[in-house]
């Protein structure tokens, strides 16, 4: 059952024009879009789409107050999502769409979709490092840092976070059912899980929650590197948003990270530089706590130089 | 990222004109020069009411999604826009999401005889 990843995430928000903004400034691309939502795309054609909260076309949220409306997986062909349904169809109902997608609800009340998968594969070198004594380095003659005013674009839909009320039910089901793989595990928090077609660290983390919490903690993109990564989020705090925490860098999946509050109750993550596993990876387990969860954290100050004009305690002042 | 006060008198801080913040509007503030808005103003039915920019349901967590966004779209209640808290804005009580029952943190706010709106500096 070949899933490859996060497709496309369907919000409902109130502010359409504001949503959409915020999408902009965090480097989506937006298409098709109108003052009634449309589909901000990452450089693989992943996206994040979104439409008012009170448009009838729109699935229930899994809980009151979850602007998540539907998650949509890619699948590698036509007979993966043909065993999907199949699978799916032994005990619930799977609706078959216009668009040749398929629609149905995991064990946590989510709303989710498979296609065959959007993303357009393309290549683009990542960040690379000059390190003494490595095999791999950035070209002679060319710069670490991008020129100022270089777009910084998302690549891919990278993973979403639920918060759900049975987290051994929940992880069960994408499983058993779905031919997820356990990567890692928080212990008593939820599992780290990887589809069959992936192989990054994680594209879904499950997290055990009480019942006024059921939604999303958090969904991101990746980017090419820390540096684009980091970059792009001194221009998102520049634009006047809100970093909840980070930068840092992740231990369990090592990604950097970054998050930010957002207009769909809740986070939204820039992240870069995810481990990348394969069926031979023995999952580990860890306590969650704020050594477990960062190897370091950063935080950020406004830019400062020491010299002419700059008070002569720089921003300690 | 923030917006610090202007002036400062004999323990108040000046945070703007009242007249500044609408009906269903928000603002943020900086009055101890963190660098981040630590408190925000809100009017809501007329009145103005100031906040702690802490969402109780992770301590102190900031609210906002966006300078000054501390409110839903029809200005009916603030929201954190951490996980989605929502708050009634004339008492502060979270009565939907991941905290209910719990309360905002309320800042004394003043209004002098000009209409500038002051807040305690401590
Ligand atoms: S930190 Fe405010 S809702 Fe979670």
């Amino acid at each position: 059952m070949k899933i490859v990843g996060l497709d496309s995430l369907i919000f409902g928000v109130d502010d359409v024009p504001g949503a959409a903004r915020f999408l902009v400034d965090y480097g989506l691309t937006p298409v098709d879009v109108s003052e009634a939502g449309g589909r901000f795309e990452a450089m693989d054609g992943t996206s994040l789409i979104i439409t008012r909260d009170d448009d009838p076309r729109l699935p229930p949220p899994p809980a009151p107050g979850c602007r998540l409306r539907k998650t949509m997986m890619g699948v590698a062909d036509s007979a993966a999502l043909q065993a999907v349904a199949a699978e799916l169809r032994r005990d619930r109902e799977v609706r078959a769409l216009p668009d040749g997608s398929i629609e149905s609800v995991d064990d946590s009340n989510f709303v989710i979709g498979f296609r065959v998968t959007v993303r357009r594969p393309f290549v683009l070198p990542g960040e690379m490092f000059n390190a003494p004594g490595g095999v791999v380095f950035r070209p002679v003659n060319s710069l670490g840092v991008p020129p100022p005013g270089t777009a910084i674009r998302p690549r891919s839909l990278s993973h979403v976070v639920y918060f759900v009320p049975d987290v051994l039910k929940a992880e069960a089901f994408y499983v058993n059912r779905l031919g997820f793989r356990c990567t890692d595990r928080f212990t008593a928090t939820g599992p780290f899980l990887q589809p069959a077609g992936s192989l990054d660290h994680h594209t879904h983390f499950l997290i055990g929650a009480p019942p006024q919490m059921h939604g999303v903690e958090h969904f991101t993109f990746h980017f090419g590197g820390p540096s684009e990564m980091i970059a792009n989020g001194c221009r998102f705090v520049e634009k006047g948003y809100q970093a909840f925490w980070g930068p840092g860098r992740h231990i369990l999946g090592s990604n950097w990270f970054w998050y930010f509050n957002s207009p769909f109750a809740c986070h939204i993550e820039m992240d870069a530089d995810m481990d990348l596993h394969d069926a031979s990876w023995t999952p580990r387990e860890a306590t969650l706590s704020a050594d477990t969860s960062q190897t370091f954290l950063l935080k950020m100050r406004k830019k400062w130089t020491p010299g002419p004009g700059i008070h002569e305690n720089g921003d300690y002042a | 990222m923030a917006t610090t006060p202007d002036v400062t008198v004999a323990g108040l801080v000046r945070l703007c004109r009242a007249d500044e913040i609408g009906e269903g509007r928000s603002r943020g503030f900086d009055p101890h020069e963190t660098g981040e808005d630590t408190i925000f103003v809100l009017r809501s039915g007329g009145v103005l009411r100031g906040w702690r920019n802490a969402c109780p349901h992770v301590d102190g967590a900031p609210m906002a999604w966006r300078r000054d966004a501390y409110l839903n779209a029809d200005g009916t209640r603030i929201v954190c826009h951490a996980h989605g808290a929502e708050f009634l804005p004339d008492s502060g009580t979270c009565v939907q999401g991941p905290c209910i029952g719990k309360r905002l943190t309320a800042v004394p706010i003043v209004i002098d005889r000009c209409g500038d709106l002051w807040v305690m500096e401590k």
